[in-house]
């Protein structure tokens, strides 16, 4: 800063000018700080007009960035390059320039002569020498500007030119900081739309979240989104915030009209500044007050799918920025509503699926049954594979399991008329071969030209045998105790073929103990691997695994890819259980439960060594204990009374409990049951109890008729 | 008729029904067995053979069936017979409760039909 010398300071405008450099200048923002030093320049040196320009970051241009007289300089943006014109040449120079006339002068900035100025003066501001701007003065009237004149502004100039930098860089760095500030929000902003937490909302909480996030980021008032129907006609309302009404009220607009109608029919982003004065169909939108609106379209896969819109009570120009982050959250939304919608189709497929699969397999005593079905990983409709065991009476199990071809609710539909009509013909007694041909009957007439693959077979395991009848299955698998496993030889065409196929059944040893396994191709086909290299896998898994569920287990996790298959794939495992000393079995309390007790118990007496007759005879005792319980329980239920056979030191005890009162049988031909029990055996004991009564049944076996 | 555990297959020889019961007969499907039997007599018939040889289990259920039905057709001046195998697990239930001497009880159909047209005692 030039040095002041005191002679300078006669003049008595000096006291007026060391104001304009006071310190409180400092503290002043730019704009106020230049205001000041300009309404202090033109009164100290009684001018008419004051301007500044400053320097750009460059040092090229110079910018009109405050004035007083000639405002306009300042509100049209004057730039005037370095070393041209008036203000050009201050800066170039560096030195003061004074234009008695500005007539003759070369001045580019058209707006002082514009204005009528006749003179000017002008001094560089200068920062240790760099120069930043110009400050200039000039007046209405022809004025020959002094030395004191010019010393006395280039003196204001230097002092001010501090303030002015300082306040400047200051500027600037908030200026920086804002942007930056801005930046840091706008990424939050982003993040909290990509979020990844938002994934493991439910798609309602996660429409409510976006909208709540978009609300709040783009502080809107509203925000909605609305869904296109299936024929791409409507748009329904799906969620909505501070306009809750739009989805209570369930409001539908056309694709192609008012607000949202246009952003899905131009696939492009909207905005309405002014809602008075747009076409706007939903009256909520209105009768809510909302005065902005700015909405973006949902895609998936480049199709629209829906519009997210955010509204303002207020008005608002809504600016590219908000556009491209409320796009973000459409987008997101967009996948979201996707992904939900995909596993919302494969949930009721897979519903769908199992309500026509056995929701619970039958429990049927001896037998472990356990079964899978796993749709297949990219499929979107119903499969047809399925599976069924059932009692067929005399102690037998039906199994049977099919694949019809295709997909979707056709297939679904057919597999269960199969299914039924099965076991349909089964309850009528039919062997398997019958079986199958009166369901090949039956599928030409609900579904001609189609073909599907099934397999029956009733499992005695009284008989240790199964009888087969296949229809162009992949053959069962038998392991036998010792853990060996064989297929069993299929044979059959498909159903569906020809209505006059003739079937053969066939029977097969199955040993108590042994698994039989029913499978659909989708376990032993693999892609670029041969059948037999399938079969042999799955037989030699078979050998390893104990257990229908462990086996069943092993497949799902070793055959069909961790339960996640190319095709569809169902299996069914049953194994008669081997006996012990002791058998516990519960019954419910209906006369259809005495044929299967009847069945096992024969089974486990024979276990035991006990001959024809003595089977026959503790089995008809232990049933008229039985049939006594069945009528007379108090207490129906899935498991109203329980038979418990024990072998041991060469004799047999059956104790029959129940949970109500024993009686007497009344009635002309009723009361044979309990001589009879005492006939077949050589002790009966009725115990009541307060749970119930207990009938035990004692016979030692090899001895000859009990009494 | 057909039930899961039992059916019945008729036979006539000449005025003279048979019903031959494959398979068991207990509490579950006796009501279903007594309608059956009973439907294939008719005023005209003087006998019902009920041939038991291909049963596989009866048991006081059935037992009392036969009894019942025995009565019911001896009020009629009709004859009920059945045909059970001898060494039969059924003809040891049939002789226990005492069936075979309320009811004649043949070793063959044969036999039975032989006999059929005998008027009751």
């Amino acid at each position: 800063m030039t040095p002041e010398p005191a002679a300078q300071w006669r003049d008595p405008r000096l006291s007026h000018l060391q104001q304009i450099t006071d310190a409180a200048l400092a503290h002043l923002a730019l704009d106020d700080l230049l205001a000041a030093l300009l309404d202090r320049l033109t009164q100290a040196l009684d001018t008419d007009t004051a301007a500044v320009l400053l320097l750009d970051d460059e040092g090229q241009m110079l910018h009109a960035r405050a004035a007083k007289g000639i405002e306009e300089e300042v509100e049209q943006g004057v730039r005037i390059p370095v070393g041209r014109g008036f203000a050009g040449r201050i800066v170039a120079e560096r030195r003061a320039v004074a234009i008695p006339d500005v007539d003759h002068a070369d001045i580019l900035n058209p707006i002082l002569r514009q204005k009528g100025i006749r003179s000017l003066l002008g001094v560089p501001l200068l920062v240790d020498g760099r120069p930043i701007g110009v400050v200039h003065v000039g007046t209405l009237t022809p004025r020959l500007f002094d030395e004191d004149d010019r010393d006395l502004l280039q003196l204001a100039a230097d002092r001010a030119a501090l303030a002015i930098d300082h306040a400047r860089v200051y500027e600037l760095e908030r200026a920086a900081r804002a942007a930056a500030e801005a930046a840091v929000h706008r990424l939050q902003s982003v993040q909290r739309v990509t979020d990844a937490t938002l994934a493991y909302l439910s798609l309602e909480e996660l429409l409510a979240e976006l909208l709540d996030r978009m609300t709040e980021i783009l502080s809107a008032d509203t925000a909605a989104i609305l869904m296109l129907d299936d024929e791409g006609q409507m748009l329904h309302a799906r969620a909505a915030k501070g306009i809750e009404e739009e989805v209570e009220q369930g409001v539908r607009i056309p694709v192609g009209r008012g607000f949202a109608g246009r952003i899905a029919a131009e696939r492009r982003p909207v905005t309405i500044p002014d809602v008075d004065h747009a076409d706007i169909l939903n009256p909520i939108l209105r009768q809510k007050g909302i005065r902005s609106l700015l909405g973006v379209p949902l895609f998936v896969e480049g199709r629209v799918i829906g519009v997210l819109h955010v509204g303002t009570l207020r008005h608002r120009e809504f600016t590219p920025a908000d556009r491209d982050l409320l796009q973000l959250a459409a987008d997101r939304a967009a996948l979201a509503i996707e992904h939900a919608r995909l596993y919302e189709q494969r949930r009721v497929t897979e519903s769908v699926q199992r309500s026509l699969l056995p929701d619970r397999l039958e429990r049927i005593p001896g037998l472990e049954v356990a079964a899978r079905y796993l749709p297949a990983a990219s499929a979107t409709g119903l499969g047809g594979d399925w599976y069924d065991v059932f009692p067929v009476g005399g102690g037998r199990v039906g199994v049977a399991i099919g694949d019809v071809v295709g997909r979707g609710l056709p297939a679904a539909t057919l597999m269960a008329q199969l299914r039924t009509a099965l076991r349909v013909y089964a309850f009528d007694g039919h062997g398997p071969a019958e079986v199958l041909e009166r369901v090949n009957r039956m599928l030409a007439h609900v579904a001609p030209a189609t073909m599907t693959t099934a397999a029956y077979l009733v499992l005695d395991p009284e008989d240790e045998s199964v009888t087969m009848g296949c229809a162009g299955h992949p053959p069962p698998l038998v392991v036998d105790p010792a853990r060996h496993a064989h297929y069993l030889p299929a044979c059959g065409v498909a159903l569906g073929v020809s209505r006059a196929t003739r079937y053969v059944e066939e029977r097969f040893d199955v040993p108590v103990g042994s698994t039989l396994l029913l499978y659909t191709d989708g376990v032993v086909e693999v892609r670029g691997e041969s059948l037999d290299a399938g079969l042999d896998r799955l037989r030699a898994l078979a050998e390893r695994h104990d257990g229908v569920e462990e086996l069943c287990d092993a497949i799902v996790a070793e055959m069909v890819g961790g339960g996640s298959p190319a095709d569809d794939v169902a299996m069914l495992a049953a194994r008669p259980v081997a006996f012990g000393e002791r058998l516990i079995t519960r019954w419910p309390a209906q006369a259809d439960a005495l044929a299967g007790l009847r069945h096992i118990l024969r089974r486990w007496l024979r276990h035991h060594g006990a001959t024809d007759d003595e089977t026959y005879d503790i089995t008809v005792a232990a049933q008229e204990a039985c049939a006594n319980a069945v009528e007379h329980a108090y207490a129906p239920g899935p498991e109203a009374f329980e038979v418990e056979a024990v072998h041991a030191g060469g004799a047999v005890q059956v104790t029959v409990r129940d949970r109500g009162q024993w009686r007497r049988a009344r009635g002309t031909h009723r009361g044979r049951g309990m001589p009879m029990m005492e006939a077949l055996m050589e002790s009966v004991h009725v115990q009541h109890t307060s749970d119930g009564t207990a009938v035990v049944l004692r016979r030692t076996l090899g001895g000859g008729s009990p009494r | 008729m057909t039930t899961t555990l039992a059916r019945v297959v008729e036979e006539w020889h000449d005025e003279v029904p048979v019903a031959r019961v494959e398979g068991e007969v207990d509490a579950s499907n006796v009501q279903e067995m007594g309608d059956r039997l009973r439907s294939l007599l008719t005023n005209r018939s003087l006998a019902l053979v009920v041939d038991l040889t291909a049963t596989t289990y009866l048991d006081s259920a059935g037992l009392n069936l036969l009894f019942a039905l025995g009565e019911e057709l001896r009020g009629r001046q009709q004859r009920l017979s059945l045909v059970v195998a001898e060494g039969s697990p059924i003809i040891r239930m049939v002789a226990l409760v005492g069936l075979d001497k309320a009811v004649p009880v043949h070793a063959t159909l044969a036999e039975a039909l032989a006999h059929a047209g005998e008027v009751p005692e």
